[in-house]
């Protein structure tokens, strides 16, 4: 397995010429989706979420598509339509953006629920249903989404239950002051990508992700992970604690993180690393102008959980 | 036979038996043998050396197991043995020789931690035989040596396989011994002794020196070459002059011409003494001589013990020889008096002579007589003879002839203490005054750092006792007139070829002599406040401590709360370092890392895992990082690694060790510069 180990070096340093000085979540998008998980990124605009999706597309070798979801997008401008082929008298379907390996879904707060759900659910059940026949999506198949959540006229807040769906939630943020500078000096980033060889494709990331499932996870580190769980649980001041399914997810994003580390064992730090882009988007305060529970939360819980002897 | 029973499979000793802790267990047994050596008989000591040699050689594979009806047999011929040689199972002797017979048998037949626990509690046992037997300070650091090889062997073979590692395993001994100290301190504080030599075991048959019953030309002068200790003494207040620091001991009355004794005289009453001047006080400790005498500066006032006879010659007369250290309290005053009138009986007894013998002695004494008016006169008139008369003090004198009295006057004259009381007291009685010869010592050393005089067997000294009627016993000391010299300096300054090369050495070296006084005092402060430590002293402590009447009771009190509060301390400890024990062996031993690590200065947050704290590490303190980051990596591994079953028990030994292993220093061993970013 060591081609596709180097192999991923080689994307992740692509991916670091492309988005300057964001190594951490450069490096937690590729985690998100060697477990198979969908990302969302979340940020102003003109931070580079856009920027750093295509990049990442790019650089996995896979076929994508591009949706810009607005408020009049309808489903079946994602999922794909039966249209009545005259010729032939019957209905043929027609496959929509939906049906590639990975799917840019920008400004996904934009769209009607209606949109975001019928996204969501094929999503999670990796097909699409229509006109009582089921289409399998694409084997791998991602969704990687990005929102403005400072943005609220005229958007559609995903909720909890559909948040849920996305393995992580990366936030950008600034660059700091010497990238900036040299973005400011270099032009656009978008430029680039045509310059940059894909380092995978879609055969080595499928053995890469099988890879990644067989990372060992040893009953220490389950207890440490089901502590955590419980621990957001117990607190007062949230409205619900983890899923199964986050804890099902923060292992599985665990697991990248090591396999990236080049480790043959989840360790407690990986956990660590990975918990904030897991969690933080499924918390949510009871009260407090603060609706999504920040990095801020996620460090108090990673603290006050003792790692087990 | 049962098909079943074929498929037994080989017995437990054929398997490998590891080496390092049967090696260390037969180290222990032979080294609490050995404390007992002398005490054991040759034969018992040959079947320990036998016994250690075969099992050593069974361990490393060289010799097959002795079988067990051997070792039945063996054990009956050896049990008979000890019987043979003590009459007895019993007591310290015969038991000492039964634990190492009977110990270096159960080393044949050890196999396994549980038979080594057996040998090495048997070798404690022999370490409290010693402890029994023999309490000298310079033994301490043997009891304490193996006292520590014993734990350390305990540990080494608690630990199983191939054993602790023995440096690990002798700091944790050695730590273990530390802890038990303060328990051990409240019970030699507290523990309520049972009044008497209890431990005092039954005198073996150590050869008798200091002064005997009987003085003998030349007997005196052995014991004058001995530089050994005879007791000591310190005084409460006045200390007396030199030239009165006469140590009475047993006072001869009874003389065949040659050989002076005590006599089986019948006593006659004591006259009644008027005491002048200030009264001594001073305790003397005996050093155990096998002597029934309790020597005292002269004259004491009475006995300090009821089982001490205060004879009609001013002697303490124990019932039983002194075999264990003594001390005892006395008040003695240097001017006595007394106007009653010697009793005819007394006199008798005090002025008989031989009548066939020292002819030439019994001239001079009438001859001298004759001129003089009285008794005083005649004294005076013989002391001038002894200082005129050429004689000469010598720790080798001539042998004398049989009538030694008549022989040193007038022929050899020369000799030391023995013969001028001797020769005095024999002119004293043939001139018909009442006289004596009184044994005992004179002088002493005085210990500056001690605060006590030692008096060694080498003041050993005679003097005479004549009786003045109306003032009652004089002490006369002939050699103090013949050698003045002798009494106020050592025998080393007069005479200092009468001792070894080796002793002149030891006690003229300036040098020397202080590390010997130093180490003499040290000695007497261990035994007078530790081996003599009893329950008067006991309830002593208490009563310092505030408790008023302090009793059996209070002792028993003070022994509860020093123990609970032994306990509370040692749960303390166990509760501050620990915090809840966890719950696996590998759990144990990384808590025990992280333990070590913080007390170097970088403890690990509860919140760390190990790579993180690992590299925390190697940022904070570079200097640990070599020998912490290989254990932290060691353990991550272990913890969330793939691994499992045998070779995670073995991995997980092997960090146990490893982390017993580790050593950090709490400072690092050279700060990085720290540069200032600004300027």
């Amino acid at each position: 397995m060591e081609p596709d180990r180097a192999a991923l070096q080689r994307g992740l340093a692509a991916l670091g010429t492309v988005i300057l000085g964001k190594s951490t979540q450069v490096r937690l998008c590729l985690a998100c989706l060697l477990a198979r998980g969908h990302l969302l990124i979340e940020d102003v605009p003109g931070v580079g979420k856009t920027t750093l999706a295509h990049a990442l597309a790019h650089v996995l070798g896979l076929a994508w598509q591009r949706v810009q979801f607005t408020s009049d997008l309808l489903p079946a401008d994602v999922i794909g339509v039966s249209v009545f082929e005259r010729t032939r008298q019957l209905f043929e379907f027609r496959k929509g953006p939906i049906f590639t390996q990975l799917l840019l879904a920008d400004e996904i707060n934009r769209a009607s629920p209606r949109t975001q759900s019928a996204l969501l659910e094929a999503m999670e059940e990796r097909q699409v249903s229509a006109d009582l026949t089921t289409y399998s999506l694409p084997d791998p198949f991602f969704v990687v989404a990005t929102q403005n959540p400072h943005d609220e006229v005229g958007t559609f807040a995903l909720p909890e239950s559909q948040l849920d769906r996305f393995l992580m939630c990366v936030t950008l943020g600034y660059p700091d002051a010497d990238h900036e500078r040299e973005l400011l000096k270099s032009g656009a980033r978008r430029e680039l990508l045509p310059q940059i060889a894909p380092a995978l494709n879609s055969v080595a990331l499928l053995r890469i992700q099988a890879a990644v499932r067989a990372v060992h996870v040893a009953d220490a580190l389950l207890d440490y992970t089901l502590a955590l769980i419980a621990r957001t649980r117990a607190r007062a001041d949230l409205k619900l604690g983890l899923s199964p399914r986050a804890g099902q997810g923060l292992i599985r994003a665990s697991q990248a993180w090591a396999y990236m580390q080049n480790r043959a064992a989840v360790m407690p730090e990986d956990v660590q690393a990975v918990l904030p882009a897991v969690v933080a988007h499924r918390l949510e305060r009871r009260e407090g102008l603060d609706m999504r529970a920040g990095s801020a939360l996620t460090d108090e819980i990673l603290k006050a959980v003792p790692v087990p002897l | 036979m049962d098909s079943r029973l074929r498929a037994v499979p080989p017995p437990l000793h054929a398997e490998r038996e590891p080496l390092r802790p049967m090696l260390w267990t037969i180290a222990a047994f032979v080294a609490g043998a050995l404390l007992n050596v002398d005490r054991i008989p040759l034969w018992a000591t040959a079947v320990l050396i036998a016994c250690a040699a075969w099992q050593l050689s069974v361990a490393a594979h060289k010799l097959p197991a002795l079988p067990k009806p051997a070792q039945l047999i063996l054990t009956f011929v050896l049990v008979t043995c000890v019987v043979a040689t003590f009459h007895t199972l019993n007591g310290l002797p015969a038991g000492t020789v039964l634990l190492v017979v009977m110990g270096s048998i159960k080393l044949l037949e050890t196999r396994g931690r549980r038979d080594r626990y057996i040998v090495i509690g048997a070798a404690l046992f022999l370490l409290l035989a010693a402890c029994l037997d023999r309490q000298a300070l310079a033994r301490l650091p043997l009891y304490l040596g193996d006292a520590l090889l014993c734990c350390t062997a305990l540990l080494v073979s608690a630990y199983g396989g191939a054993g602790l590692e023995i440096r690990v395993a002798a700091k944790l001994a050695a730590r273990s011994l530390l802890l038990a100290l303060p328990l051990a301190l409240v019970f030699f504080l507290f523990f309520p002794r049972l009044p008497g030599g209890f431990w005092a075991l039954p005198a073996n048959d150590d050869a008798i020196t200091g002064l005997g019953e009987s003085m003998s030309p030349g007997s005196i002068s052995q014991l004058t070459a001995s530089y050994d200790p005879a007791f000591r003494v310190r005084f409460a207040g006045a200390i007396p002059p030199p030239q009165e620091r006469y140590w009475r001991g047993p006072v001869l009355h009874d003389f065949d011409g040659y050989t002076w004794r005590r006599g089986v005289v019948e006593a006659y009453r004591q006259p009644a003494l008027r005491y002048l001047g200030e009264p001594f006080r001073y305790s003397v400790t005996l050093v155990p001589d096998a002597n029934r005498w309790w020597f005292t500066l002269d004259t004491v006032v009475g006995s300090p013990d009821k089982h001490v006879f205060f004879s009609y010659d001013y002697d303490l007369i124990a019932r039983e020889p002194v075999t264990q250290l003594t001390t005892y309290d006395a008040l003695s005053y240097t001017h006595t008096e007394s106007s009653e009138p010697l009793s005819n009986f007394a006199r008798k007894i005090e002025s008989a002579l031989p009548p066939n013998r020292n002819p030439r002695t019994r001239e001079l004494a009438a001859r001298l007589r004759e001129r003089a008016a009285a008794d005083p006169d005649f004294v005076r008139a013989v002391i001038d003879f002894f200082r005129t008369g050429g004689f000469q003090y010598s720790l080798t004198p001539p042998m004398l002839d049989l009538d030694s009295v008549d022989d040193f006057l007038f022929h050899t004259r020369e000799g030391f203490c023995g013969h001028y009381a001797s020769a005095f007291v024999a002119l004293m009685r043939a001139g018909g005054v009442p006289a004596r010869v009184v044994t005992g010592y004179q002088g002493g050393e005085w210990n500056p750092i001690g605060g006590y005089f030692l008096i060694r067997q080498s003041d050993a000294h005679a003097w005479a006792e004549i009786w003045i009627e109306g003032r009652g016993w004089r002490r006369v000391d002939p050699t103090a007139i013949v050698a003045p010299e002798r009494l106020s300096r050592g025998i080393l300054d007069i005479l200092p070829n009468a001792v070894s090369g080796r002793t002149r050495l030891l006690y003229t070296t300036p040098l020397l002599v202080h590390l010997l006084q130093g180490w003499d005092a040290l000695n007497t402060a261990w035994n007078e406040r530790i081996v003599k430590f009893d329950v008067n002293m006991q309830l002593g402590i208490l009563e310092r401590l505030g408790v008023r009447s302090a009793d059996w009771t209070a002792l028993v009190a003070a022994l509860a709360s020093g123990l609970i509060g032994w306990l509370a301390w040692i749960a303390w400890h166990i509760g501050r370092s620990a915090g809840p024990r966890p719950a696996d062996r590998l759990a144990r031993a990384y808590a025990r890392l992280c333990r070590k690590l913080a007390r170097a200065g970088i403890a690990r947050d509860a919140h760390e895992g190990p790579l993180d704290y690992a590299a925390r590490i190697v940022r904070r303190r570079p200097d640990l990082a070599p020998r912490a980051q290989p254990l932290l990596a060691r353990y991550a591994h272990l913890r969330y690694g793939p691994v499992g079953g045998e070779v995670a028990a073995a991995a997980t030994a092997a960090f146990e060790r490893m982390v017993l292993r580790l050593h950090v220093a709490r400072r690092p061993r050279s700060t990085p510069l720290r540069r200032s970013k600004s300027l």
